[in-house]
């Protein structure tokens, strides 16, 4: 694909992952921190809706502009771009009052899309929210490049699996709908225990032996659902490695594979830095937190994994 | 065909194709902490999970443990990957035999895995006649129980061993000899 075909203007980065507090926000404030820091050109979302405080990661304390016009009045996603103080970085708050993810149409997600994906930046950066909706999970979707975040809990490991699966899910159900499968999908899936499909992956490959045309179909498309793993909040090797057990897992179980691009340790630097209202990285840009988001970002470009500390 | 087959173990150990003895090795121990008692990562699992698939990803990286170890024996005397008689190794049902690692038995182990103390010794940076002597319990030959354990440990490793459990036994060993062989202080 040549850049005159590229409809789409910059790169879009979606982070999601399920549970709420595992510090979306403040990776998403971060991955924009940095890619700006390396003169990109930047647009934040914060499409985590009736919960949006993305804002507040650059000293903004109540939003002048946000994405509540653009539901209910309908305004221009490209007249809600407001610049921040860091440099090269520009944010698209999330809507401060009521609007509830089922509130959305069909026609005015539609429209979100497409102009999030016509916003005039070299990255877009999407901060979810926390949940599985699937307005949520339709969002995760349209991402180049699709981030989750976790911490090293048996809940938020629930939620991360629940989230990856139904976006999955989602993809196959939305690839087969233009060729009139929505409904044969479905179908399999609700009686999967009879067709002895424990899995997605599993009902994937049963549709591509059962209905071998739509295989390559499949195929391409599904290539592009790459899921980047961050793991926050770690406090020791153990959690470190835990990364290691969530990707064989994934893999072995759902058959998803997906790819541990990088670990965030814990350090009350960050929460610090919440409540002064400032970007993380610009303030604490020589702690060991900064070098690991920059190496996490620079995995996810590169396609590559973490390095395990101590050769594991 | 074989080197598909060969691609299949690697997969089922996580690990791309080119990965050393010891990065089997490590990988194997990893793998089975995470399939044989229930990992966080396993916790949260939901209609995905059964025992019998747990049970079956279990005997499913051991089987490609036994192979690939097998491969590379194969792949250092210059042969092409051939497919392995019967899995008749697993560090588990050893220790049945042997209730506690000494150094014979950890050489049982070795040569039961098809090991070469040269391959480990390549691995590990260490000298032959090192572990040798670890082998035949040479404790004199040996360096203080201090540098002796990261030398088990590392070597457990290769064997697909506990490392922690086999340093702790092997040194008890070495701690009696040291006592009855010391002379009397004072």
């Amino acid at each position: 694909m040549t850049l005159t075909t590229k409809i789409k203007e910059g790169e879009i980065w979606a982070v999601g992952g399920g549970k709420g507090g595992t510090g979306k926000s403040f990776i998403t404030s971060s991955i924009g921190t940095y890619l700006a820091r390396k003169g990109k050109n930047v647009v934040l979302v914060d499409m985590d809706i009736g919960g949006a405080n993305l804002h507040s990661f650059f000293g903004i304390n109540r939003p002048q502009k946000s994405l509540t016009s653009f539901f209910e009045m309908g305004a221009s996603l490209s007249d809600l771009v407001v610049k921040t103080d860091t440099d090269n970085i520009s944010l698209i708050s999330g809507d401060v009052h009521s609007i509830a993810s089922d509130k959305i149409t069909f026609s005015q997600k539609l429209k979100l899309f497409r102009q999030i994906m016509k916003i005039n930046a070299q990255n877009v950066i999407i901060d979810l929210g926390a949940g599985s909706h699937y307005n949520t999970l339709d969002t995760f979707l349209i991402a180049d490049r699709m981030v989750v975040v976790l911490v090293p809990e048996v809940i938020a490991i629930e939620n991360m699996y629940h989230f990856v699966k139904n976006s999955l899910f989602r993809k196959v159900k939305k690839t087969l709908k233009e060729y009139g499968f929505k409904e044969i999908v479905q179908h399999i899936w609700d009686r999967r225990q009879s067709y002895g499909i424990t899995n997605i992956r599993e009902l994937i490959d049963y549709l591509k032996e059962s209905f071998s045309y739509i295989g390559t179909i499949l195929d391409h498309e599904l290539a592009s659902f790459k899921i980047h793993l961050v793991l926050n909040m770690v406090r020791n090797n153990n959690d470190i490695l835990l990364g290691m057990s969530i990707k064989s897992v994934m893999t072995k179980y759902l058959g998803i594979p997906i790819e541990y691009s990088g670990y965030i340790e814990y350090n009350d630097a960050v929460w610090k830095s919440v409540r002064e209202r400032k970007p993380f990285m610009l303030n604490y840009l020589a702690s060991s937190c900064a070098k690991e988001i920059e190496s996490f970002v620079d995995n996810v470009i590169k396609g590559k994994e973490v390095s395990l500390p101590g050769g594991y | 065909m074989a080197k598909d087959e060969l691609k299949k173990y690697f997969d089922i150990l996580e690990l791309p194709a080119d990965a050393s003895l010891r990065e089997i090795h490590k990988s194997f121990l990893r793998l089975k902490k995470i399939y044989s008692n229930e990992s966080i990562a396993v916790t949260p699992l939901g209609e995905e999970f059964s025992e019998k698939r747990r049970k079956k990803i279990l005997e499913d990286v051991e089987a490609a443990y036994v192979k690939l170890i097998a491969a590379k024996k194969d792949e250092s005397s210059r042969t092409a990957f051939l497919p392995v008689e019967e899995p008749e190794f697993t560090p588990d049902q050893e220790r049945i035999v042997d209730p506690a690692y000494s150094g014979p038995s950890l050489r049982k182990i070795r040569e039961k895995a098809g090991i070469e103390l040269s391959e480990i010794s390549k691995e590990l940076k260490l000298r032959v006649d090192l572990l040798k002597s670890l082998e035949a319990e040479k404790f004199e030959a040996l360096p203080e129980a201090i540098y002796l354990k990261v030398h088990l440990k590392n070597y457990a490793a290769m064997l697909g061993l506990d490392p922690i459990r086999v340093a702790e036994e092997y040194l008890r060993r070495h701690k009696a000899w040291k006592e009855n062989s010391a002379p009397p202080e004072k």
